[in-house]
């Protein structure tokens, strides 16, 4: 694993660098691109009067000693930036991911049931529409919708404005909130959560229902299921007991593997939400051409799946005895 | 071992998926009504909508926040300027009925020789620090020794100073090394801020970019003499401030200020009717439609803020751009059209790089659409259809969408010959070629740092060593550089118009920088709230603001 991400950042590092851009813009800003003065001081403040090679080394130096630079916009260490920033945007998935898979599971099932009928159909819609709409779209709608207009839910970030953050223990704010005992707080911090999962979370609710009605049709016409079914037990039993076990092994993989996606890929959530986690960041790092935040939030990015591919392996062998006894 | 029967099982089953159920809703009616009256944490209602608190509640602003550093010697950007402000006073302040009459702040009163080379500012000996101590001639020094040797964005505001003599702790004499009219106004601009040297060395601060390490420390902490102090800073996510309790002067009326992150102007609009906040100032025209209510008031204001078209002939695939070219180039442009377009109509147009309202500007004649001209010069030059290369940031700024405007112009120009390839990149693309190639034709933005009009001169002025001069890599006018010089050494503010104002007709005449629009500024806020008004040189003084 280590060798995989020294190879992602060096990958990453090369790309970054072949780009015909200039990261200077971010740091002395487009004003003082011809003051010569000002653009040697910021080139020997970030080391880009290095060669290539030379940056690349001290890069990869530091980096092996756990440092990954520091960012040109936010002037702070990198890991500090992700440190702060992930809490949040984990915050946002796991709401999302929770949510979308537990009622895409129950969709699927339905809709597995109920193959062919009205209950399929809407499953299909609803599913359909949750992985076609864009989330820059409908987390504008929602906002202007059930915030602006009804008022129902609150607005973007992670609390209100005038709100203070509960004192950081785990950088989860609804986490925080019940651990300090500040129930205000928790609610206040989970009620911000619903709209921007609820965007994030539609999606996961499209992959996971089709899914889970694929596999269950698929296991429908196993043999096990007819004799299950001839043997008299109850249809609940059946899917719920038997089927659905089989059927849960390619959703283990999916969600495992949106999980990672959303981690850093709620990019346009985060943006629209004004929700400070680690895909805004991204956006940030990547229009300035921050090196050393863009190579931070691609390794981010491989851990992440590299983390999800060993628990999804260890899902597997709790969901599939078989594979725990081989 | 103890047998359990297969209904039993499934009753208890269904006990416990209901305990849980009642659990979870319990927990969450609880949570809804458990709100503690006294926490602070929070002063509204969930949702957000609503009422806002009491007098006594935190001021809070949606931004789009471009903050580069909260380093005082470092920081260069818009918001930089507004907490810059509220956090690091200036010697000087600017009249904010007039945006041109230099008042005191920090200094009592100022002098300045009649070559324009010596200046001395004689301090309040009421100012002090938020720590207690007192602003004394050697804070000054420091700070501007600092500006200038750590070579940070906004260093070129120092760039005149020789010498700082700081014997007397209640007077600084500062020696130029070439005569500065502008001295007083660059003084007066928030980048020239006073630091607490002591707190600053302390932590970390030196006048050399290689030693220096205090730019962390300034991210979380602050060491001014302003109303306010800086509470905590959060990138991407919040900055707040808190009222210095000890200021020499009149106190802030808030306690506390929040400066939210909100990147989107739509956003920024619906929680100003919500109440979530009390001020957007970044709303366009479109945005901003509307919005004047009972709850909410909207002030719009001329800006000093500028969007321009930018012509290269020596760029790379600008070789057509010849002058006759440029200037059909400026007569083909629908400036009213343009105006309606990016800012809906409400902005203005700009003759000259020196925005309207500055030093020089007050005879310049509007530009006006002259298609027939344009033509004409173009085939006395012997042009026929052009095609040029526009790569422009994909930037919207001050409610202008560079795309928008971009495809306005195109529009404009086609109907005399010309035509642009349009070409929108990422600002470190843009930068990029710019450096290297050039860009024939381009699109970008400026704002003031100061009050004088040779901030104009010196960036899109042909004189050699200016940044438009090297982008657009024109031979340098030594005409330019010898009036910019000749203002420099003038007192006499109308003699000072006169020399501007022929620089700004030369600078029109070169149609290197053509003015597309001037938008004005769209300052929405709660209707209890109460001073706000856009400042030239330091975009909002929150000190001045108060709830009604």
């Amino acid at each position: 694993m280590p060798l995989l991400l020294l190879g992602i950042a060096s990958l990453v590092f090369v790309v970054s660098r072949l780009t015909p851009a200039d990261p200077l813009v971010s740091i002395v800003g487009e004003r003082n691109l011809n003051n010569p003065e000002v653009v040697a001081a910021a080139k020997a403040r970030w080391g880009l009067d290095d060669t290539v090679l030379v940056q690349y080394s001290t890069y990869m130096k530091n980096l092996v000693q756990g440092e990954m630079g520091t960012s040109f916009t936010t002037r702070k260490p990198v890991l500090d930036d992700l440190i702060d920033r992930l809490p949040a945007t984990l915050e946002l998935t796991f709401a999302a991911l929770i949510g979308g898979t537990i009622i895409g599971i129950g969709l699927g099932i339905a809709a597995a049931r109920k193959h062919n009928k009205l209950v399929d159909h809407i499953s299909r819609f609803f599913a359909l529409i949750g992985s076609s709409l864009p989330a820059f779209w409908s987390g504008l709608l929602l906002l202007y919708v059930l915030y602006a207009r009804l008022g129902w839910f609150p607005g973007p970030g992670r609390l209100e404005p005038r709100s203070t953050p509960p004192e950081r223990i785990t950088g989860f704010y609804t986490i925080d909130s019940l651990l300090h005992g500040d129930l205000s707080t928790f609610w206040e911090a989970a009620t911000h959560l619903v709209l921007p999962a609820a965007v994030l979370g539609w999606g996961v609710v499209g992959i996971v229902s089709r899914l889970v009605r694929a596999s269950l049709l698929d296991e429908f016409s196993m043999e096990y299921v007819r004799v299950g079914r001839a043997m008299g037990l109850r249809e609940r039993t059946v899917v719920n007991t038997h089927a659905m076990r089989n059927a849960l092994l390619p959703t283990i993989t999916i969600v495992a593997f949106t999980f990672a996606f959303l981690l850093t890929g709620a990019v346009l959530t985060e943006t629209v939400f004004s929700w400070p986690g680690v895909g805004s960041y991204a956006v940030d790092a990547s229009r300035n051409l921050d090196f050393p935040a863009i190579i931070g939030v691609t390794l981010l990015g491989g851990v992440a799946f590299l983390v999800t591919n060993l628990i999804t392996d260890i899902a597997y062998a709790f969901a599939d005895p078989r594979i725990r006894l081989s | 071992m103890v047998h359990v029967s297969k209904s039993q099982s499934t009753h208890r089953r269904r006990f416990a998926r209901r305990t849980a159920a009642v659990a979870i809703v319990g927990a969450m009616l609880l949570a809804a009504c458990g709100s503690d009256p006294d926490a602070p944490s929070t002063d509204d209602s969930s949702t957000g909508s609503g009422a806002v608190g009491g007098s006594d509640s935190a001021l809070v602003i949606a931004r789009g926040m471009d903050i580069n550093s909260l380093d005082p010697s470092l920081a260069y950007c818009d918001t930089c300027q507004i907490f810059m402000t509220a956090v690091y006073e200036t010697l000087l302040g600017l009249d904010s009925s007039d945006n041109q009459t230099l008042v005191p702040r920090l200094a009592t009163s100022w002098e300045g020789n009649a070559e324009q080379t010596e200046f001395t500012f004689t301090l309040d000996p009421a100012a002090k620090f938020a720590d207690g101590s007192k602003v004394t001639s050697a804070d000054v020094k420091f700070s501007w020794e600092r500006l200038q040797g750590l070579q940070g964005s906004s260093s070129y505001l120092a760039g005149s100073i020789e010498t700082i003599d700081a014997t007397d702790e209640g007077v600084v004499k500062v020696t130029l090394n070439a005569p500065n009219s502008a001295f007083l106004a660059q003084v007066n601009s928030p980048y020239l801020g006073i630091i607490n040297s002591k707190v600053a060395i302390a932590n970390g601060a030196t006048m050399d970019p290689a030693t220096d390490k205090a730019e962390a420390w300034f991210l979380a902490n602050s060491a001014g003499s302003g109303a306010f102090a800086l509470k905590s800073y959060s990138a991407g996510d919040e900055l707040r401030l808190s009222r210095n309790d000890s200021y020499w002067g009149t106190p802030a009326a808030f306690p506390e200020v929040i400066m939210k992150e909100t990147p989107t102007a739509v956003t920024q609009r619906q929680q100003l009717e919500q109440g979530a906040v009390d001020i957007a100032m970044q709303l366009s025209a479109d945005v901003a439609s509307g919005l004047d209510s009972g709850d909410v008031t909207v002030k719009q204001v001329p800006s000093f803020n500028f969007v321009y078209l930018a012509l290269s002939e020596n760029a790379v695939g600008g070789e057509a751009l010849t002058p006759d070219v440029r200037e059909a180039i400026r007569l083909a442009l629908n400036y009213d059209n343009l105006i309606q377009v990016t800012a809906g109509g409400a902005g203005q147009s700009q003759p000259s790089p020196i925005p309207n309202g500055f030093a020089g500007t007050a005879n310049l004649p509007k530009p006006q659409q002259d298609v027939a001209k344009a033509k004409e010069l173009l085939a006395a030059a012997g042009v026929g259809d052009i095609t040029l290369d526009a790569t422009y940031p994909s930037f919207n700024v001050y409610g202008v969408d560079f795309s928008t405007a971009m495809q306005q112009v195109q529009t404009d120009l086609k109907e005399v010959g010309i035509n642009l390839e349009l070409n929108p990149v990422e600002i470190a693309v843009w930068a990029d070629k710019i450096g290297s190639d050039g860009i024939p034709v381009t699109m970008l933005y400026f704002a003031p740092d100061h009050t004088d009009s040779s901030q104009y001169v010196q960036y899109f002025g042909m004189a050699e060593g200016t940044q438009w001069q090297g982008w657009s890599k024109t031979e340098p006018s030594t005409e330019q550089a010898a009036l910019l010089t000749q203002a420099f050494a003038t007192q006499d503010s109308t003699e000072r118009a006169a020399l501007y104002e022929q620089l700004a007709e030369a600078m029109i005449a070169d149609n290197v920088i053509i003015p597309v629009v001037n938008p004005d500024l769209f300052l929405a806020s709660r209707s209890d709230i109460t001073g706000m008004a856009y400042s030239a040189c330091c975009n909002l003084d929150l000190a001045k603001l108060g709830r009604a």
